[in-house]
Parts: structure tokens; C-alpha cells; sequence
């Protein structure tokens, strides 16, 4: 194709311009490509925890480009939406906030088993791909170019879909979801820590109820002491615990 | 636009005028972020008994420029301890994600340009215009939430972590509350959105419908983009700075002018979606007009954003947790059924 347009490439501008607008589809995927790939392995090889979590950031960018390029819009602004902008988010947070330092060298030797296992899993995908490319592709197309424009990608036909066609499969894994969730926050709060009634902010410190609102039968009235350890006894504490130096 | 197609090919033309309402776009926007910041200052000081910039140029009409050549000049200033590759990331995302939304902003109606011929005042119309803008802002949290993890201080990690948490928080009664008004215009394209909004002399605007939704959405709007007062992510009183203690000179700058561009962005949804747009009485015999009105409305939630910051004190953290979960969330989420069953039993009644 290049030795095609290279002498009009050379004696008009103009052509030039047309053939890089027509050919920036490829250059863009072989861009998203290189960045999706290079992100991806970045993530696997890198030690810090968070270096990972940016990493697959670019790599779920990179993948809601790809979907642009396949005429799927929607599918590709969710994918930002749902999995950079929301879970991976929530990543960093957590990584952030448990100030995760550099997982430590592990020894070389562990987790040798499943190299192996590893290179068979890779072989699987890589014959799966060549089978899709060279066997199923063709007969996409073919029924694509038969059926006319695609409308597949597009917000409303994805819409009829979930709400018809896949309504059941799309109900299921709502309340899966659901489920998980609930299961989540059993797991998370232990029954001794927090009882049901406990105000739980999500995001915030937890908070007992007493604390955010004190109960009114609690005595209130100030106690006149000059010292610490005196205002103790006053109140019936524990003296040993309030007393200070001077009363010694 | 005839004889641009002649000369260079009808893609390389349409590349071309992209291209220029890109830049025309960008300069315009920052522009406007620019007297954005010096408008802040002359009426918070006006409000707060005080005159504010007043001296760089009449009427102070220079001082952005100003405060632009300083923190240009300024020196950067890293961290011993910093992770360098991150704090120098995450101001370049916080502005990326800023400004990446303007493509799909409708500044205006088709206008006629001289020479050119009809231009639509919008840069690229998208299928998911709305989504898009939402995802786009959705990624400018990693530029708040980085600088924070990697500036190495106490101060700048809070402010972080409270960032994160509370635009994650937000962003479900942001997005709901829109579901609103996409379900009863049936598109997220904005520039359909708008189109739609034209009738009655051009003031048949959403809000009429969506009063509840265009409620929660500028609360929450105001919590995505740090403002007063949400601004807990950099309360000063408490956490020096926040996020971009540690940051200086152009970097610093950057991530303030990201705030500002956000602030446009809000005004630019809240306009495009519950005000009509670029819609008002004479838009239809003078195309042009429709700008000023865009301009206009934009000005007001801009103008309302500095009222608030010079009236109302900040939030206590629970407060703002609890606000966002149980309150907006509940009511946007209201205003989704209440929307949905009142357009299911219109189409009904369209059937029979």
C-alpha cells in the first residue's frame, strides 16, 4: 500500500493530508495497542503496588480507546466510567490509605511450579486467537456486510438488549452484585466491634451512636477539684490513674 | 468550506476544522478560567468589605497575566522524599482531564461564517457526549489522589484520601441525578439535548421538568469539584493545603487552573442540560446571539460558585459523607423513578 501512495505522497500536499486522515485509524490503534500492551506488562513487572494500579489504569484507557475504534462508544465510556474511574480508584484509595510499601523480594525459587503452567495458558490463548482471527472473523464480516450498517455498539441497541433479549442474564448478575456487597460488609464489620444500631458513614471514622448523641441521663455537672487526681476521687475513678506529681 | 474541500480533500478538510476549533476552544476557555480567578478575587473582596486586585491594568484586567508570569518564573520546588514520577504525573492528568472535555461542549447553533460557510458551534458530536464528559472528569481524581500519595507529607495524603473518597461519593448522585433528563430527551448527544430545548421562544429549558434533578446535580456538582463548601480535600484550616501542599510555580498552577476548568465544565452541563443551552428568545433569527446566552448562563453558575465560597463555611467530614450518601443519593434516586414512570405512562398514553 506505502509503495502505491508514496509518489503521490511526494507531489502534492494535498494527497498527503487525505492519506494521513485516511490512515489514522490504524495509526491510533497501533498507538492504543503498543500503550495497552506496555501498560500491561508495566503492571505485572512492577514492585509497587500503586506503579501496578496506574498502570492498569492506562491499560483500561487504552482498551475504551480500542472499543471507540470498533465503533462501540458506549461500551468504551463505560469501561472509563465503571473500571478507571470507580474501582480503580477505590485501588488507589485503599493502597493509599494502608500506605502499602514495596512488596518485598521474593525468593526466586517459589512459585516456580507454575511457570509451566503459565506458558501452557499463554499457548491456549495465543491458538484461540489465531482461531478467531482465521476461522470465525471471516464469517463476522461476511454477516455484517450482509445485515448492512452495525448498530451494535450504539447506546439504544444496547439499551433494547439488556431490557428484552438479556433481561434475565442482566437481573441475575444485578442481584449478584448485590449480593456481593451485602456479603462484603458482613465480612468486613465483625460483630463484636459495631453493633446493628452503630452509625456507619462509608468513608469515615465509625462512629458508636452514643458518642454522636449523648444520652441525657448522663450527669453533667461540673466537679470543683484543684487537681486532676482530686476531681478523680471527686467522681469515684480510679485515683492512681489521675494523680499527678505535685500531690506526692 | 467548498473551496477548502477543492484544495486540500474533504477529511484533511474536516481534520483542519477541528483542528482550529480545538485551539479556538482551548484559548477560549482559558480565557475565560483566567477572569474566572481575577472575578473571584475582586468580589470575594467585595463581599468581604475589601477592594481585591485592582492595580495591574485598568480595573486589575491584568492580573491573571501577571499571576501567570510569576508562577512561570517562579522556582519548582520537589520534594527530598518525593516520588518523583508521580508528582510530576499528577498534575498533567488533573489539567488533561480538565480540558479533554471541551471537544464535545455546544458553545452554539449553527452559525454562517463568512467564506467558510455554515459552521455548528461544537467541535465533535458524539453518541455519548454525556458519558464522555463524565467519564473524562470521572479520571481527574487520580491527579488529586497521586499528588497527595506522592508529595511524601502527612498533609497532602489526607487530602488524598479525602478527595477520593468524597468524589466517589458524589459521583453516584451526580450521574443519577442526569438520568433525569437523559431518559426524558432519549440521547446523550448534548448538542440534541440542547436542540431540544428550543421551543417556547427558546425557554423551554429542562429545569421546568427536572427541578429535583437539576437540584442534587448542582450540589454534587460543586462536592466533584472541591469548592465551598466541599472543599475538604484542601481545607486549609486543618491540612495546610491539602493535596498540592507540596506543589509549586507551574505545577501549582496547573492543578488551579484544573479547578477552575472543572468549575466551567459543571456550568457548561448544568447550561447544556437543565437551561437550555444556548437557547433564548431571538436565537432563531440570530444565531449568533445563542453564544451570548450560553455565555451568560455560564457566567451565572460561575458567579454563583464564588458567592457560595464568600458565604457559607465548610463541611465537617461525616457531614459531607452523610449528606452525599443519605440524602442526594435517595433523592436523585427518586427523581430517576419519578422521571421513568412519568415517561413510561406518556408513551403509554402516545400508544393508545
Amino acid at each position: 500500500m506505502l509503495s502505491l501512495f508514496a509518489p503521490t505522497l511526494l507531489t502534492t500536499p494535498a494527497l498527503a493530508l487525505e492519506w494521513l486522515a485516511d490512515y489514522a485509524d490504524e495509526g491510533v490503534f497501533v498507538l492504543l495497542f503498543g500503550v495497552a500492551v506496555g501498560a500491561a506488562v508495566s503492571m505485572v513487572a512492577q514492585r509497587n503496588p500503586l506503579y501496578s494500579a496506574i498502570s492498569l489504569v492506562f491499560v483500561f484507557m487504552a482498551l475504551a480507546g480500542l472499543y471507540l475504534l470498533l465503533a462501540a462508544p458506549f461500551i468504551a465510556a463505560i469501561q472509563v466510567i465503571v473500571y478507571a474511574g470507580a474501582i480503580m480508584v477505590l485501588v488507589v484509595f485503599v493502597i493509599m490509605l494502608l500506605n502499602v510499601e514495596e512488596e518485598e523480594r521474593r525468593r526466586p525459587l517459589r512459585l516456580r511450579l507454575l511457570v509451566p503452567a503459565a506458558v501452557v495458558m499463554a499457548a491456549v490463548l495465543f491458538a484461540e486467537s489465531a482461531f478467531i482471527l482465521y476461522f470465525v472473523h471471516d464469517a463476522a464480516a461476511e454477516r455484517a456486510q450482509a445485515a448492512g450498517a452495525s448498530t451494535v455498539g450504539l447506546t439504544s441497541s444496547i439499551g433494547a438488549g439488556l431490557f428484552t433479549t438479556y433481561l434475565l442474564p442482566f437481573e441475575i448478575t444485578s442481584a449478584l452484585i448485590l449480593m456481593a456487597i451485602v456479603g462484603a460488609m458482613t465480612l468486613a464489620r465483625r460483630a463484636s466491634d459495631i453493633r446493628p444500631t452503630d452509625v456507619v458513614v462509608p468513608g469515615s471514622m465509625v462512629l458508636a451512636r452514643h458518642t454522636l448523641t449523648p444520652e441525657p441521663d448522663v450527669d453533667s455537672t461540673p466537679v470543683h477539684a484543684r487537681s486532676t487526681g482530686e476531681a478523680g476521687r471527686e467522681l469515684g475513678l480510679a485515683g492512681a490513674q489521675y494523680r499527678n506529681e505535685e500531690e506526692e | 468550506m467548498e473551496w477548502l474541500n477543492n484544495l486540500i480533500g474533504p477529511s484533511a478538510a474536516r481534520g483542519l476544522g477541528q483542528l482550529v476549533g480545538i485551539n479556538v476552544a482551548f484559548i477560549g476557555v482559558l480565557m475565560i478560567v483566567a477572569y474566572t480567578v481575577l472575578a473571584e478575587r475582586r468580589i470575594l473582596g467585595f463581599i468581604q468589605g475589601r477592594l481585591g486586585p485592582n492595580r495591574v491594568g485598568p480595573g486589575g484586567m491584568l492580573q491573571p497575566f501577571a499571576d501567570l508570569l510569576k508562577f512561570i518564573l517562579k522556582e519548582e520546588l520537589v520534594p527530598d522524599q518525593a516520588t518523583r514520577f508521580v508528582y510530576m504525573l499528577a498534575p498533567i492528568i488533573a489539567i488533561t482531564a480538565a480540558l479533554m472535555t471541551i471537544v464535545v461542549y455546544p458553545f452554539g447553533p449553527e452559525v454562517h461564517i463568512p467564506f467558510i460557510g455554515p459552521v455548528r458551534l461544537t467541535i465533535a458530536r458524539f453518541d455519548v457526549a454525556l458519558l464522555y464528559v463524565l467519564a473524562i472528569t470521572s479520571v481527574g481524581v487520580y491527579g488529586i489522589a497521586l499528588a497527595g500519595w506522592s508529595s511524601n507529607n502527612k498533609y497532602s495524603l489526607l487530602g488524598g484520601l479525602r478527595a477520593a473518597a468524597q468524589l466517589i461519593s458524589y459521583e453516584l448522585s451526580l450521574g443519577l441525578s442526569l438520568v433525569g433528563v437523559v431518559l426524558m430527551s432519549g440521547t446523550l448527544d448534548l448538542y440534541n439535548i440542547v436542540e431540544q430545548q428550543s421551543g417556547w421562544l427558546g425557554l423551554h429549558w429542562n429545569i421546568i421538568y427536572q427541578p429535583l434533578g437539576f437540584f442534587v446535580y448542582l450540589i454534587s456538582a460543586i462536592a466533584e469539584t472541591n469548592r465551598v463548601p466541599f472543599d475538604l480535600p484542601e481545607a486549609e484550616t486543618e491540612l495546610v493545603a491539602g493535596f498540592h501542599t507540596e506543589y509549586s510555580a507551574l505545577k501549582f498552577a496547573l492543578f488551579f487552573m484544573a479547578e477552575y476548568v472543572n468549575m466551567f465544565t459543571v456550568s457548561v452541563l448544568a447550561t447544556t442540560l437543565f437551561l437550555g443551552g444556548w437557547n433564548g428568545p431571538g436565537v432563531a433569527q440570530f444565531p449568533l446571539l445563542g453564544v451570548v446566552y450560553f455565555l451568560l448562563k455560564i457566567t451565572f453558575f460561575l458567579f454563583l460558585y464564588i458567592w457560595l465560597r464568600g458565604t457559607l463555611p465548610r463541611f465537617r467530614f461525616d457531614q459531607l459523607m452523610n449528606f452525599g450518601w443519605k440524602f442526594l443519593l435517595p433523592l436523585a434516586i427518586v427523581n430517576v423513578i419519578l422521571t421513568s414512570a412519568v415517561v413510561y405512562f406518556q408513551f403509554v398514553r402516545a400508544q393508545s
